[in-house]
């Protein structure tokens, strides 16, 4: 993966961003609050997964967004302007079309919000966040994501053993020595624990993570931007409606530093990054 | 100052008449590097369990142990885990989390230290073992040798006072286990720490030990320098002397009572060798060994073996082949990821080569590294009667592999070595022809592998086709007629076990290297004591 600025911030940052953007990027269905979500995950995910990794999504993508748009005026008969009829009889509405559009869209913005998510809060950075709610929530999820992966493994190994030792495939027994491998070797594993003073008390919960001022300056920034887009949606600046007929509220002050704030938002990591970017590269032309 | 002192220390297990500990009396000081050795089941790692209060097993027990200066028992829990730092044989089991710096951390979180001081001591910790290489990796992308280093690791993070480790070499290849060994020796010279384990590798931990503890049938029969422990095992005629280092082994042989000092590194033998021959004028022309020349039907031709895990992955067998005939043992031999194990999976026919071809002659049948993924049954008796033969053949196969106390147990509970008899009990009784065994000597004690080493040559002397994939270079230079060497995916050399052996420089036997310049066809203990004129045993 391509080194990304913002997942070098701390866990909550990530969260604190991830649930901003994703959160808003499920209920804005105005168009261009929309086309500055999308734009901001096509980006940032293009800096995260590398053209190749962005090119191959677009490939599902594309087709999963004409489909969308496309199925819903097929049975969205709402809306004023008829463009025509289908052979049944109901009408397919420029109102349809659009809304169809519109929540393609959305959908393809969320996916791509998760497809960054799940780059930016690698498994380190969730068991982090869950151990910051409650700590024996984290050492349980560590604990699993380690001896999972070994079950599988095992789970393997014994069939091919069986193979090798010109035995058929006996799935029953496999799995009751698979159980009973488990249970051995979390005895082991727990003995392990007690010998390393687990159950004593005032167990503390280290992490790689710490909270830096730029991190403060980060979540400040991230809350800003958010609550602005909160209260200007709230006051309604950035109404927009479909049906019956399209309606919108009209370009204002208030709309227009809305967008911004929301562009801002959105933007953040790609902001970092090409912060870093220019840095960098202004930094190595004095060496 | 002593940080252990054991009184009078008798145990027995629960259901055990025979205690397995019988009246030890050991005082640890500060700063010694405590061996244990002795053969499989003679208490030496009931003994060590008794040394970590979480690891002490249950069972009837009399006398003392103080661990500076207070009652093991009365130590504060805290103590007990902080101080006596113990590792375990399984470099498995004894991680806990799933990443490198978290298990790190563990044993400190659990001490209750707040985050600064954790991460100063997980860095001096992650430095000191080369860790920091692969802080952030997953533990699942570790090598076993790697994972028993980050168990040490983890554990010397607590900053204990004395270290307790029970084989801790047991799983892993040679090159690993030096590693570890090596590590080891560090703690111990540069930090101070005091170390006590038990070790089947005498070759390599005895040239570390400041002190020897040999036990047998629960009691300590010899007790000091390494050395003077070989001197006194020699005296008693202990049948556990085939474990103790080359060098060692040679001069007990070959020397009267009180001929100097007992040499226990290669350097030492060397030196002791060339003295010795000096004064007793034998010419190194007297050891030119008969080969041995014997061509059977081929069981098993690999023919131009091209295979790889998968499409975009490198190719790990590249080009491979060779003929395995009846009646001989043949070992491979080779570094990890050199393609031994995999060249048997395609062998057997668990995977499929995408190029070349396999012609085995009967069916063939493979022993994986671990004995324990072979069993499915409840009892061993259960897991054997799966196998379809006669009653007579059960009988055989059952005291051949020497099972007969261990029918009714759940096969896990057996020992490491009880359970590779019982595996290879398993395959015997499918009557195989063409045998692949991976690894089959690992954790095994040097007693047993002699005793496993003869149910092979049994094999092959009724006909069977035997090839063995091994680290063990000691053990193949004793037993195997033929020898192949891979490198890379690919076969670099084969030869008859002693021309193989005699020609290596440093993938060779520590009897090779001590008498090479000496005695240049020396591969084994048993070649070296001939040369001299000593009786082999």
């Amino acid at each position: 993966m391509v080194r990304d600025a913002f997942a070098f911030y701390h866990p909550i940052v990530n969260i604190v961003y991830f649930t901003a953007v994703i959160g808003y990027a499920m209920f804005f269905l105005h168009p261009i609050l929309l086309g500055i979500s999308f734009l901001c995950a096509a980006v940032y995910a293009l800096l995260l997964k590398g053209k190749k990794a962005f090119l191959f999504g677009l490939v599902f993508m594309l087709p999963l967004l004409l489909f969308t748009a496309a199925m819903n005026p097929l049975f969205n008969h709402q809306g004023s302007t008829i463009l025509s009829y289908l052979p049944n009889g109901n009408p397919v509405t420029w109102e349809s079309v659009l809304y169809g559009v519109a929540a393609a869209g959305m959908l393809v913005t969320v996916i791509a919000w998760f497809v960054c998510f799940n780059a930016v809060i690698t498994s380190d950075k969730m068991v982090y966040l869950f151990g910051r709610a409650m700590p024996a929530l984290s050492l349980v999820l560590s604990l699993a994501l380690r001896f999972v992966p070994r079950l599988i493994a095992q789970a393997k190994v014994i069939n091919k053993t069986q193979k090798g030792m010109g035995q058929k495939n006996n799935p029953i027994k496999t799995l009751s020595i698979l159980v009973t491998w488990a249970l051995e070797n979390a005895i082991e594993t727990a003995d392990t624990m007690k010998a390393r003073g687990y159950g004593l008390p005032g167990r503390t919960a280290f992490s790689l993570f710490t909270f830096r001022r730029r991190d403060g300056y980060a979540i400040a920034f991230i809350s800003f931007c958010a609550v602005i887009v909160f209260i200007g949606a709230a006051v309604g600046s950035l109404r927009f409606r479909y049906f019956p007929t399209v309606q919108y509220h009209p370009a204002s002050a208030v709309s227009v530093l809305t967008c911004i704030a929301y562009l801002m938002l959105c933007a953040f990591p790609i902001i970092m990054n090409m912060k870093e970017a220019l840095h960098w590269k202004y930094s190595v032309s004095t060496v | 100052m002593e940080i252990f002192r054991i009184d009078g220390l008798t145990f027995t297990y629960p259901t055990r008449e025979i205690p397995a500990l019988y009246d030890i009396n050991l005082t640890v000081n500060r700063g010694d590097f405590v061996v244990l050795c002795g053969p499989s089941g003679c208490g030496k790692t009931t003994l060590l369990r008794h040394l970590k209060p979480t690891a002490a097993p249950y069972g009837k027990k009399s006398g003392n142990i103080l661990f500076e200066g207070t009652q093991l028992e009365s130590l504060s829990a805290y103590n007990a885990a902080a101080k006596i730092g113990f590792v375990r044989q399984s470099c498995e089991n004894q991680i806990v989390t799933d990443k490198v710096w978290h298990e790190l951390a563990f044993g400190l979180e659990s001490l209750g230290l707040n985050s600064s001081v954790i991460r100063l001591r997980v860095a001096e910790m992650a430095y000191f073992f080369g860790i920091h290489t692969w802080f952030y990796q997953n533990v699942s992308e570790l090598s076993g040798g790697q994972k028993q280093i980050l168990a040490l690791a983890s554990i010397m993070a607590m900053q204990p006072d004395v270290l307790v480790l029970d084989e801790p070499t047991a799983q892993l290849d040679p090159i690993a286990a030096g590693e570890l060994l090596s590590a080891l020796g560090a703690i111990h010279q540069k930090l101070g720490v005091t170390v006590i384990m038990t070790e089947h590798r005498l070759e390599e931990a005895f040239p570390l030990a400041t002190r020897v503890v040999a036990l047998d049938g629960g009691r300590v029969i010899a007790d000091g320098k390494p050395r003077e422990v070989g001197l006194r095992l020699r005296e008693q005629n202990m049948g556990m002397f085939s474990a103790m280092p080359t060098p060692m082994r040679v001069w007990a042989a070959c020397c009267a009572e009180n001929d100097g000092d007992c040499p226990v590194t290669v350097r030492e033998g060397t030196a002791w060798l060339a003295r010795k021959m000096a004064d007793e004028g034998i010419s190194s022309k007297q050891c030119e060994p008969a080969l041995r020349t014997r061509i059977n039907a081929p069981a098993l031709t690999l023919h131009d073996i091209w295979f790889r895990y998968g499409k975009n992955l490198p190719d790990i067998l590249k080009g491979i082949s060779f003929t395995v005939h009846y009646g001989e043992i043949t070992a491979i031999l080779g570094g990890n990821g050199s393609g031994k194990t995999t060249v048997l999976s395609v062998a057997a026919e668990i995977y499929k080569q995408q190029r070349g071809k396999v012609i085995a002659d009967k069916k063939v049948y493979m022993l994986p590294q671990d004995p324990q993924a072979t069993f499915i049954g409840k009892t061993v008796s259960e897991d054997l009667r799966l196998i379809k033969s006669c009653p007579q053949e059960y009988s055989r196969v059952i005291s051949l592999c020497r099972l007969d106390g261990f029918l009714d147990c759940h096969p896990y509970d057996l020992s490491g070595g009880e359970q590779q008899r019982a595996a290879l009990a398993k395959l015997l009784l499918a009557q195989p022809e063409i045998l692949l065994l991976d690894e089959p000597t690992k954790g095994l004690d040097a007693e047993y592998k002699r005793v496993f080493a003869g149910i092979l040559r049994e094999l092959a002397d009724a006909g069977a086709a035997i090839v063995l994939v091994s680290h063990d270079i000691e053990f193949c230079a004793e037993y195997a007629d033929r020898c192949v060497l891979f490198f890379d995916g690919g076969m670099l050399a084969e030869n008859d076990t002693r021309g193989f052996f005699g020609g290596n420089y440093f993938y060779t036997t520590s009897a090779n290297r001590m008498a090479r310049t000496l005695l240049p066809h020396a591969v084994t203990v048993n070649d070296i004591i001939r040369a001299l004129g000593g009786d082999a045993p």
